[in-house]
């Protein structure tokens, strides 16, 4: 999967500041509904904190993959936030969040959609593409990086 | 004098080349036990050693006073906590399983080799259990990781169904000798003896000495030996009872392992050396008695014989004993894969020699050819197995380099060393600032083979002993602080594929896995969490179960006894 079938520019952003977990999805939740016409951010924002009602989507060493289904989703949609400071985000390994990609998924969610998390969640698994990431000095650079992510 | 001169040369000698062939045998990747025993063999008669060795009564005093050791050691590092899974199973494939694989091989045996069918039931007896040392050092090595309950059931069943064997052995000896005199109801009595001697003597004398090694004050050197001769002792007093030594001997060792002992880690490196020397005599020794020349013609009943244990007798015999257990198929499969022949059925074939049955000789070459058998094809493929039935599990710990050392004057606290590795998270950090409970329990930091004083500690660096006191069940939280995390990110990933990539709330309602992933779970869901709903699919679940959802995977990350801990959340790959 090219995440660039999933993921547009204007839905990167590189200095979110948030002081919260439940702060940091409003925001996330603001950029996904860029991603449909018919999207809601409160909307995208349930189904987000639904998800975490789980468990943490946090995957460790400061990432996190929020995500969630939705009606009027017509296809896999992806949004990254950097955040300036690091929130606390329930994660396994305790360490505070800075990384967050987050993705809405057809209501019908297919092993397809769950393949792409699973792929989503390997990439962010790369420490060193992590560093990278937390190094790129604006949107511009984020996007073109995650664009350009192949597996190593 | 001579002679006394030769025989410490000779015992010196192969000691040294057992101890040296031992690190081949991982680059081979074959059972060291094989690697010992072949060395016997060549210092034998037929190879170049030459050495004309048929001392049965002497080779089955050795093989018997080395396995009772070999069970103690292994009885020592079985934690109590495993028989919560593992005990059942475990008994029945030591009862039933070895009645059932003695038969079914003993009625073949006696077809193949034209023997009388009770002579062919003896050997079907002589080669019905799994061998303990054989079992013990494959599943303490690094090369196979299995869930708990394959690992326990396994370990267990090596541990207790020596007394099995032993007791159909010595029951059809007896009745061959004597079969006018025998009554059957006998050879009950003397199954209920065997094992209840066992059980009894075994548990308290383990106990009385927890109690006398906590009392006593011996010189530091003496606890490791007190410990091994009341070993011997239990093992000696049972057996003379008639009872089953090797039972009483392995629980004792339980018994001892599961308390609060002083001076423990003492014993237990002690043990670990003496179990290393039994094994390496026993098996030198086995190998030495044979004469290999004798088995070649006995080669094609052998293998027949070996296959329908291996592939029949054994699958069949696990299939009975687990039936009520419900265990998975593929780790029925590998339970009845790991029917690891040893030292026991070597011991065990002495006996008719000892007794004066007509065909021993016959008996002992075929016994030995199947342990031959066995150890090479079972044990050559115990680890490509594991990972072909998808049973290998990521490691964990395998990379501390940890040592302990004992604190005299207290129970249950070690001193332990870390080494502080290349790419430790852990460099830059103030001993302040790491995460362990109580830093007061740092002892001192060794830097560049030098003890450095407290002032000059700074930051820790790469290459640092780091040298700490701690109780014995902090253990397992420091070996992950001090992980040697040159290779982590590679276990970690490993780990990440195995058990999931999200954890799983256990308090979370099992509902909430329908409304976030669209998943259609059954009735039975509704008003659960999701680890009530785990366990009301998998009642007994250990770390690795999994439970499949649509596409993907509840996976049971970690335990605390009973209670699952943590559970994660697989996706499809």
């Amino acid at each position: 999967m090219k995440l660039s079938e999933i993921l547009v520019a204007e839905r990167v952003s590189s200095g979110t500041s948030v002081t919260s977990k439940k702060k940091a999805l409003e925001e996330l939740s603001a950029l996904l509904a860029k991603g449909a016409e018919a999207l809601a951010p409160g909307d995208v924002f349930n189904s987000l904190t639904g998800r975490e009602k789980l468990g943490s989507t946090g995957l460790g060493h400061g990432v996190a993959i929020p995500h969630g289904r939705m009606a009027g989703v017509p296809s896999s949609v992806g949004a990254f936030m950097r955040l300036k400071h690091p929130v606390d985000y329930d994660a396994h390994d305790g360490n505070p969040v800075d990384l967050v990609f987050g993705l809405l998924v057809p209501q019908a969610a297919t092993e397809a959609h769950l393949k792409h998390l699973a792929a989503i969640a390997e990439m962010f698994s790369d420490e060193e593409f992590c560093a990278k990431l937390r190094a790129a000095p604006d949107d511009r650079a984020l996007y073109s990086l995650l664009a350009g992510y192949t597996a190593a | 004098m001579e002679i006394a001169n030769h025989l410490i040369l000779v015992a010196g000698l192969l000691f040294i080349l057992s101890i040296l062939a031992s690190v081949l045998s991982p680059r081979l990747g074959v059972p060291v036990l094989l690697v010992f025993l072949i060395i016997g063999m060549l210092a034998g008669e037929d190879g170049p050693g030459g050495l004309d060795f048929h001392d049965f009564s002497l080779a089955n005093l050795a093989g018997t006073a080395a396995l009772a050791v070999v069970l103690f050691d292994g009885g020592m590092r079985t934690r109590m906590a495993t028989f919560r899974v593992g005990l059942r199973p475990a008994v029945s494939l030591a009862t039933v399983g070895v009645f059932v694989t003695a038969s079914i091989v003993g009625a073949f045996a006696a077809w193949v080799l034209d023997l009388p069918l009770l002579e062919g039931l003896l050997l079907g007896a002589i080669v019905g259990s799994t061998d303990a040392a054989a079992v013990f050092s494959l599943l303490h090595s690094n090369a196979v990781h299995l869930n708990e309950r394959v690992t326990s059931a396994l370990e267990i069943e090596s541990g207790t169904n020596d007394p099995m064997a032993v007791f159909l052995t010595l029951g059809l000896l007896e009745y061959l000798s004597a079969p006018a005199d025998y009554v059957w109801y006998e050879a009950i009595v003397f199954l209920v003896q065997q094992m209840g001697l066992g059980v009894l003597i075994g548990i308290y004398g383990g106990r009385a000495l927890v109690w006398s090694l906590n009392r006593l004050n011996l010189s530091d050197s003496l606890y490791p030996l007190m410990a091994l001769f009341s070993g011997l002792l239990i093992f000696g007093l049972t057996a003379s009872l008639h009872g089953s030594g090797f039972l009483a001997v392995y629980l004792a060792g339980i018994v001892l392992g599961n308390r609060r002992v002083r001076a423990f880690g003492g014993i237990r490196r002690f043990h670990d050396g003496v179990a290393w020397t039994s094994q390496i005599g026993m098996f030198v020794i086995l190998g030495l008695l044979v004469t290999p020349s004798k088995l070649l013609p006995l080669a094609i009943p052998g293998l027949l014989i070996s296959l329908v244990l291996i592939l029949v007798a054994r699958p069949l015999a696990v299939a009975l004993a687990l039936a009520p257990f419900r265990f998975p198929l593929r780790e029925q499969g590998y339970i009845a894969w790991v029917g690891l022949r040893g030292s026991v059925p070597i011991v065990l074939a002495t006996f008719p020699w000892l007794a004066g049955i007509d065909n021993a000789g016959l008996i002992f070459n075929v016994a030995f050819f199947i342990v031959l058998v066995s150890l090479v094809v079972q044990g050559w493929s115990v680890g490509p197995m594991a990972r072909l039935l998808g049973l290998q599990m990521p490691a964990t710990t395998a990379l501390v380099h940890r040592s302990d050392f004992d604190l005299p004057g207290t129970r249950g606290y070690e001193i332990v060393s870390y080494l502080i590795g290349e790419n430790s998270p852990l460099i830059g950090l103030k001993s302040k600032a790491l995460p362990i409970d109580d830093t007061s329990r740092i002892v001192c930091i060794a830097r560049r083979g030098k003890v450095i004083s407290y002032r000059e500690w700074g930051t820790l660096r790469a290459g640092d002993y780091i040298a700490m006191l701690a109780k014995e069940d902090e253990l397992p939280k420091l070996d992950e602080v001090f992980r040697a995390d040159h290779v982590a990110p590679k276990l970690e990933a490993a780990a990440t594929r195995f058990f999931g990539e999200f954890n799983i709330d256990i308090k979370a309602p099992a509902m909430a896995l329908s409304d976030a992933y669209g998943l259609d779970l059954p009735e039975s869901a509704r008003d659960r969490t999701v680890v009530e709903f785990f366990r009301s699919v998998i009642p007994r679940p250990v770390v690795g179960d999994r439970l499949r959802l649509g596409d993907m995977e509840l996976v049971v990350k970690k335990m605390d006894n009973d209670r699952i801990i943590e559970i994660g959340l697989r996706l499809p790959h």
